[in-house]
Parts: C-alpha cells; sequence; structure tokens
C-alpha cells in the first residue's frame, strides 16, 4: 500500500506538472510558428478573481456565412477561413465543419445558426494586463475602441489553433503605448 | 459518539480513576471501547492548518494575478512553476514521514499542493491570455487535486473537491453538452472518493464535517444532473423542466435518505447522519405540496416525461437496490418516508386523459400515505421500538394544515382548526416531554 501511494503521488506530481506544460508548449508552437493576422476589436471589461485584470477582447466580426446545405448545431466546432482586406485586418471568409485544405484558419464554436449566418464565439476573450497599467489601459481602450482607426488584436493561427499575442493601435503595441501614457 | 467527545472522555480518565470514580479495569475498557485514531487530525487543528494554507495559497494567487509585466515570458512562468515545486517538495517531505507526520502538517502539505497546481493553471493562461470558461479552469484543478485526498489523507482537499464537482456540475446543466462535458459527469466524479484513501484502515466513520459537505455536494450534483436530463431537446435554447425535474429530485432524495449504511451507522443518531436528515426533510415537504391537487397535478405531468428517460430507469435501479438493502436491516420508519416518492408513480396510470380531476387521485393517496406515516412514527415510540413521535405529530398538524388550506372551508372554520390543531401540539409536546422525563426517572 506504500508502494501505491508513492506510485499516486508521483503521477499526480507529474500530472500537475504535465497540464500547464502541454499547454505552453501548445501556445508557443502557435506564437514562434503561427501566421500574424489582425482582427478589429469591440468593448472592454476588466476583471477576473483568480487571474487578475485584463481587457475583454471581442473581435467586431460576430457572424460568418453558414455552411451550405449543412446543420450547424449550437455549440460545434467549426473553422473559419481567414482572408486579410486591403487594410490588413482579417476576417472569417467562409465557414466549414471540417479544416480547410488550404490557407490560414481558426477554429471556433458556433453559438447559433439562423439562416445563412452563423454567430460565432472566438477561441479569445481577454488579454491579461499588469494591475498597475489596468487603469491606465481602461481609459486608452476606452478613448480608441471607437477611433475610425480601432484596436486591433494581433492574434497568431496555426493548424486552426489561435494565441492571441498583443493588442495594437495604428501598428503600435498596446505595453508601449501604455508605458509612454503613465510616464 | 464523535471524535472529539471520545477525545474529552479519554481526557478525564486518569483523573476519575484518581477520584475512585473508576476502577483501573473500567477505565481501560472504555480507553479500548473509545480508542481514536491518532491519525486523524482534530477540527481545531484542521480549521488552523487549513486556513493557514487558505491564506498563503490565496496570497500567492493574488501575487501572481498582479501581472509582473516587466518580467518575460519564461521568468513569469518560472513564478508559476516555483511554488508548485516546493509545495509538491513539502508533500514529499511528509510522505516520508508517514505516520510520523502530524495530520494538520499533512492536512497543509495537501492543501498548498492543490492551491499551488491551481495557482500554477490560472497564471499559465494569464501568460497566454487564454480564454475559456471558469468550469474548465475548475474541473481541471479539481481532477489534479483529487490524488493528493487519497495519498495525504486530506479531509480539507475532500471538501474542497466535493464542493468543486457539485459547483462544476451545477455550471454544465446547458442543454446540449456531450456527457462527458455534463452533469452527467457528477456520479463518475463522486466515485473518486470511493477508495477514500488507499492504504488507509477505516477505523472511524467520516468526520461529521465530511459526512455533511458530501451529502450536500450529492444533493446539489445530482440535483443538477436531473435539471440537465430534463431539459426539452426539440428547443435550440436550455428550457428548464421543472415539473419533471421535480420528481427526479425526489427520487434522488429517496436514494440519499436510503444511502446503504453499516450497523454501527444505523445505530448512529439521526442527527450524525445528514442525508437521512436532509433527504427525509425533501421528501416530507414533496409529500404536503402533493396533497394539493393542483401540485400533484404537476408532479404527474413531470412523471409523464420523466419515465421516458434513462437517468429516470437508472435511479429506478438503484433505489431498488437500496430499498432491499434498507429492508433487510429493518431500517422500516426511513423506508416508509422514502416511499413517498413512488406514490406519483401508483397514481399516475390510473389518471392518463382525466383531465382537471388528475390530480385528485395523487392528494388522497399521499394524504393517506403521510397520515400512516405520522402515526406509525408516533406509534412506534410507545410500543417500546424506535419511532419518531414528535417527527410523526409535526407531519400531522403539518397535514392538517394544508388540507384545510386546499379546502373550499370558510376562513372562520379554517381559523379555529388551525388553533385547534396548535393547541393539540402544544400539548402533544408536553405530554411527551413529561413522557420522557418519566422513563429517564425510573432507568435511573
Amino acid at each position: 500500500m506504500k508502494l501505491l501511494s508513492w506510485i499516486i503521488f508521483g503521477l499526480t506530481a507529474l500530472a500537475q506538472w504535465a497540464a500547464p506544460l502541454a499547454q505552453i508548449s501548445s501556445h508557443e508552437q502557435v506564437l514562434t510558428q503561427g501566421t500574424l493576422i489582425k482582427l478589429k476589436c469591440t468593448a472592454p471589461d476588466p476583471y477576473d478573481p483568480l487571474r487578475g485584470r485584463f481587457l475583454a477582447v471581442r473581435p467586431e466580426q460576430r457572424e460568418a456565412p453558414a455552411p451550405k446545405d449543412m446543420l450547424v448545431p449550437s455549440g460545434a466546432t467549426v473553422y473559419g477561413l481567414l482572408s486579410t482586406g486591403p487594410d490588413g485586418l482579417a476576417t472569417v471568409a467562409s465557414l466549414s465543419l471540417t479544416p480547410p485544405a488550404s490557407g490560414d484558419y481558426i477554429r471556433l464554436k458556433s453559438t447559433y445558426t439562423y439562416g445563412d449566418k452563423t454567430q460565432l464565439q472566438w477561441p479569445f476573450d481577454r488579454f491579461y494586463i499588469n494591475e498597475k497599467l489596468a487603469p491606465e489601459a481602461d481609459q486608452w481602450f476606452a478613448e480608441n475602441i471607437r477611433s475610425a482607426k480601432g484596436i486591433t488584436a494581433e492574434v497568431r493561427v496555426l493548424n486552426g489553433r489561435a494565441v492571441l499575442a498583443d493588442l495594437s493601435l495604428d501598428g503600435k503595441p498596446f505595453r508601449e503605448i501604455l508605458k509612454a501614457r503613465v510616464k | 459518539m464523535n471524535s472529539s467527545h471520545q477525545r474529552w472522555l479519554l481526557e478525564q480518565l486518569p483523573q476519575w480513576e484518581r477520584e475512585g470514580l473508576l476502577t483501573t479495569e473500567a477505565a481501560r475498557t472504555l480507553r479500548e471501547r473509545f480508542a481514536t485514531d491518532a491519525s486523524q487530525p482534530g477540527l481545531a487543528q484542521m480549521v488552523m492548518g487549513s486556513l493557514g494554507a487558505l491564506l498563503i495559497g490565496s496570497g500567492l494567487i493574488a501575487i501572481l494575478g498582479y501581472n509582473w509585466d516587466e518580467f518575460t515570458r519564461p521568468v513569469r512562468l518560472l513564478f508559476a512553476f516555483l511554488p508548485l515545486l516546493l509545495t509538491q517538495l513539502f508533500s514529499l517531505r511528509v510522505l516520508q514521514r508517514g505516520e510520523a507526520a502530524a495530520a494538520w502538517v499533512r492536512e497543509v502539505a495537501a492543501l498548498l499542493q492543490a492551491l499551488a497546481a491551481g495557482a500554477c493553471i490560472a497564471l499559465v493562461s494569464q501568460i497566454y491570455n487564454m480564454g475559456g470558461e471558469w468550469p474548465d479552469f475548475l474541473f481541471w484543478w479539481f481532477i489534479l487535486s483529487l490524488p493528493l485526498v487519497w495519498v495525504l489523507r486530506s479531509h480539507a482537499v475532500a471538501i474542497f473537491y466535493l464542493i468543486a464537482i457539485a459547483i462544476w456540475s451545477m455550471g454544465q446543466v446547458e442543454h446540449g453538452r456531450p456527457w462527458f462535458d455534463s452533469p452527467l459527469l457528477y456520479p463518475v466524479l463522486l466515485l473518486g472518493l470511493l477508495p477514500y484513501w488507499p492504504g488507509w484502515k477505516n477505523k472511524l466513520p467520516l468526520s461529521i464535517s465530511v459526512r455533511w459537505v458530501m451529502t450536500l455536494s450529492a444533493i446539489f450534483g445530482l440535483g443538477s444532473v436531473a435539471v440537465f436530463v430534463a431539459q426539452k431537446v426539440d428547443s435550440p435554447y436550455s428550457s428548464f423542466d421543472d415539473e419533471t425535474y421535480v420528481w427526479l429530485w425526489t427520487l434522488t432524495a429517496a436514494i440519499i435518505a436510503l444511502f446503504p449504511l453499516t450497523q454501527a451507522g444505523i445505530d448512529e443518531s439521526t442527527g450524525r447522519k445528514p442525508q437521512v436528515v436532509l433527504g427525509t426533510l425533501w421528501l416530507l415537504g414533496f409529500g404536503i405540496v402533493a396533497t394539493f391537487r393542483s401540485s400533484a397535478r404537476h408532479i404527474l405531468d413531470g412523471v409523464a416525461h420523466a419515465v421516458l428517460l434513462p437517468w429516470c430507469w437508472g435511479l429506478f435501479a438503484v433505489l431498488a437496490g437500496f430499498v432491499v438493502l434498507a429492508a433487510m436491516h429493518r431500517r422500516w420508519a426511513v423506508l416508509a418516508i422514502a416511499s413517498v416518492a413512488l406514490l406519483p408513480l401508483l397514481a399516475w396510470p390510473f389518471v392518463q386523459g382525466k383531465g382537471d380531476s388528475v390530480g385528485t387521485l395523487l392528494s388522497s393517496l399521499v394524504t393517506l400515505h403521510l397520515s400512516a406515516v405520522g402515526i406509525t412514527l408516533i406509534v412506534l415510540d410507545f410500543i417500546g421500538k424506535v419511532g419518531a413521535p414528535r417527527l410523526g405529530a409535526t407531519l400531522l398538524s403539518a397535514l392538517i394544515l394544508a388540507r384545510m388550506s386546499d379546502s373550499q372551508l370558510s376562513l372562520l372554520t379554517k381559523g379555529i382548526a388551525f388553533i385547534l390543531v396548535g393547541v393539540a401540539f402544544l400539548a402533544f409536546n408536553y405530554f411527551m416531554s413529561r413522557r420522557h422525563r418519566q422513563l429517564t426517572l425510573v432507568t435511573v
């Protein structure tokens, strides 16, 4: 029985490392090898009791054309084929129930389908920020969210997986702008 | 007698021996009979140890939540894993010391490691701006904490696990989830505590705090399964069917009340059996509500939907097994109360397609049944068997009041009836107190 306790403890300790390490590995792969896309964002919302301050990141695009002649159930995984416009901003051009054969795509959840449109749930919704910078970030977000340039989310995508890398305004990284404002 | 009472008794024995109240032989017999398991922590030790670990763990989470922007990603990841490593090493040391480690130290080690594991997952998801809902985080947190209950015999982590699985299940009741991501997983998660610590010789029954948390966890967890399975599948949105899940809750309450016990468990006082207390309360409350004709009609509508659900048949199967075991142990009072859950099933075949009068049969059936249960609980006590006369009298009074409320009698008649029932109830209580005092004097 003593041996069993040691085995269980060893496996638990390993699993406690493996779970976050698997997430790290997956996210690092996307960050280093993924394609950079930019998405226009809307509306902030700032707090998580466990993980601290964050900005809610909601890509402006909320729906996309539903796959033709296919029923998309609520909560189903769909694959969005990305296309980049002349302004450099990416949008989901079409949806499919299987990964597209070519091009950059992102794995999303469908929340509801009506007519020929499917509402989307993006795989990221928050950008964590330093507690000291949070008030400034709130203000910056409020000032710029409705500006013509708008705030863009810089996202890396690889094989459907997406990692939110940064926020930017007019090509300048969010943190640099904030640090300049705080000085 | 719970462990704190046992400890108190053992502390008094030397003094009583010195004063000549007990012979050495009698004291030895008492010591053997009420031996405590020194490997189990006392309540104060557990509370203090857990509180300390909670404060440290919460502080750790808050410090990590500050989001140290100045540091690079690898350094921040180091912050996430370092506390986990340190707490794992602490637990390893405690495990090495085995029985020599104090019980409260085991609690602290297990709780700190569980909190560090949660903090590590939270920080990694913060660093990588991961989305996701809180139930996903909670799920991985309690899964990675569960083995600590087994190997470090931690009550605190067991309580955390029981609360967490119930909260997770309640957060997953949305329509359309696959079974492994829905409350249907709750029974499997609850079974995770079944080994209740391999290698631990279970000399003592579970502590009262763990029993209460376990019962409440089972109520909320299994209750959320009922809500999940009772949803209307033809709707694209969550559409809760309260008529159906209320009856499924009642079947669950019957199962909880009849949960099999050893003879030692049956002999314990009712107050130490939260599953019986809470299960019985729900069943009697349900019974009283079912005496109202309009409620009875809704209950029967719920039965019609529920019997089509596989979950309902699963509950029937478990209930049947528990009924057999309870009958073998002659737990007649609990069986009588639990049978209230099945009365709608008896009435249901006779009322289909009978329009507005469908509630009357069930209402009458429940009224008769509860009256018989109430009278039996009183009579059992008077013929020298284990009864519950005050519960019986309360049940009869509640039943009379419910029937009067549902009747077409004038307010004056109802008022007089209420006063008479109240006076009779107080008189009965007075009579029972006197009888109890007399019986105690005769015994002395």
